[in-house]
């Protein structure tokens, strides 16, 4: 069963006013007791509870900076709470980033073997998949070709081929990707719509909201690190969007 | 003990990605150049044929016995040099992968000595080949020393490379303090010298206690010497291992989920 269950969580960043601080600065620092380049402590989550199990698809909304990223981010993995607690049960698949792990050198096949490997692939496993990857991509004998001279739709899709080749069982998505020309855009939007349907749980952070409301059906609208509503879709979407225009005259 | 065990595993189980990355970092280095892997043997090699023209000229060193000794010392030092100078910038260089995707932090550390390792192992292979050319293979029956000789200086490098590596990203100036101390190692280390001169002038102590001088004899011994290593430099080298490796092992635990704060 696959299960996110966050209990009041938050997450602070401590960042120095003056970047960072260099190891002399701490000794003077040290001999005279002055605090010259003071931590300032970023709360970029509070009180955060999520608990999503099998079958939940839940969108994340809210303006930038709001802390989608950092949320997802948490429930990945690659932040630790400061407060409270995130328990996770199932294999995490995270799309942040699909071209990372490219080597600008190799060939689009070897860039297959490396950003499979990242995602925990093995020589085995990325052989009996190698050949559906390079037929989604479409981009035959340039596979050959050592990836610097792709062009930036050529790298895209490759990466979003091998990212949205796994059947993952928790998939994080931040913001539905687009790749490429129209015709491939419509196919990568299909695969993308399998997957969501396809995983046990997704969590997908988005701005554009008829998508979201027609996969997920929970919704999470983040502000300012807080959860400012949560519930079925239609409503937090409907909330939202009542609200957004008024905030952008306010501000 | 669960939760190291669970580490380990865990590290185990990234194989596949962390020795991508030291193969990329290979490739990476010598793309374009003719010789391209060659260029990371040219250093000691050069370096060799230098030192043999000062000392054999100066001090009528017999180049047969000297070219090997420097040579190992250097493909040595290059090693050390490598894991303590990268091994610094081995969180920041994959500052992309942590900030995404999780994973054990040690294997950071671990590409940058893996590499290192390699480059000493192909130095290592020249200086077979050399000495087997100049006194034939007499030192056949040793070698196997150097097996566990190797495995003991990659414990000892990846241990500083997280040492270093965790400083250095909330210290960004250490790299800086390690340029400076390994330039005062490399005298202090019998490099291109022989531990010999030192006796009978009240510091041969700097060459016997020092754990770099023993991790070299453990290299030297079984291929220039054909004599199997010391007890004694077993001792200090493998003490030594064990303290750097407990140290890296505290840091990683104290820092291996925090460390993406600082970066």
């Amino acid at each position: 069963m696959a299960h996110i269950l966050l209990d009041n969580v938050g997450v602070a960043f401590s960042v120095r006013q003056h970047g960072r601080m260099t190891l002399k600065e701490f000794v003077v620092r040290g001999m005279f007791r002055r605090k010259v380049n003071p931590k300032i402590a970023v709360q970029a989550l509070r009180d955060v509870n999520i608990d999503v199990r099998d079958g939940d698809r839940l969108g994340i909304i809210g303006h930038n900076g709001a802390g989608k990223s950092t949320l997802l981010k948490t429930i990945a993995g690659v932040y630790p709470p400061s407060a409270g607690r995130c328990v996770t049960q199932g294999r995490i698949s995270s799309l942040f980033d699909v071209t990372l792990g490219f080597e600008p050198d190799a060939t689009g096949w070897e860039n297959i073997a490396y950003r499979g490997y990242l995602q925990g692939e093995t020589p085995r496993t990325i052989a009996k998949r190698i050949d559906a990857i390079a037929e989604f991509t479409e981009l035959g004998d340039r596979l050959g070709m050592p990836l610097r001279y792709y062009s930036t739709g050529m790298t895209v899709r490759l990466g979003f081929a091998i990212a949205t080749s796994i059947e993952p069982e928790i998939l994080i998505i931040d913001e539905i990707l687009s790749a490429g020309d129209i015709g491939f855009q419509q196919k990568a939007r299909e695969r993308m719509e399998s997957m969501i349907r396809t995983a046990r749980v997704v969590v997908l952070a988005s701005h554009d909201l008829p998508t979201l409301e027609g996969l997920c059906d929970k919704v999470m609208w983040m502000d300012h690190g807080t959860v400012r509503m949560y519930g079925p879709a239609s409503e937090v979407i409907a909330a939202y969007s009542g609200r957004a225009p008024a905030l952008a005259q306010a501000a | 003990m669960t939760a190291a065990l669970e580490y380990c595993n865990e590290i185990w189980n990234k194989r596949y990605f962390w020795s991508s990355l030291v193969w990329v970092d290979l490739r990476r280095r010598y793309r374009r150049s003719w010789l391209g892997i060659g260029w990371s043997l040219m250093h000691p090699i050069i370096m060799t044929v230098v030192f043999c023209s000062v000392f054999c000229q100066l001090f009528g060193q017999d180049v047969r016995d000297y070219a090997p000794f420097v040579l190992s010392g250097l493909a040595f030092w290059n090693f050390i040099s490598g894991v303590t100078g990268d091994g610094c910038q081995s969180f920041y260089a994959s500052e992309h992968y942590i900030r995404q995707h999780p994973a054990p932090l040690a294997i950071y550390p671990l590409r940058t000595t893996l590499g290192m390792g390699l480059h000493f192992l192909m130095a290592l292979c020249v200086l077979l080949v050399m000495v087997w050319a100049i006194r034939g293979p007499s030192n056949l029956a040793t070698l196997w020393a150097l097996v566990p000789a190797l495995a003991l200086l990659f414990m000892m490098g990846w241990s500083v490379a997280i040492c270093l590596g965790v400083v250095n990203v909330v210290f960004p100036d250490m790299q800086h303090l390690v340029q400076v101390g390994l330039q005062v190692l490399f005298y202090t280390t019998p490099v291109f010298y022989s531990a010999k001169l030192l006796e009978g002038h009240g510091v041969d102590w700097l060459v016997r206690w020092n754990p770099l001088a023993a991790a070299l004899d453990l290299i030297r011994d079984p291929i220039l010497n054909a004599r199997l290593p010391s007890a004694h430099a077993w001792g200090v080298a493998g003490l030594a291992t064990m303290i750097l490796g407990t140290i890296a092992a505290w840091i990683l635990s104290r820092v291996e989920r925090r460390l993406i704060f600082h970066l």
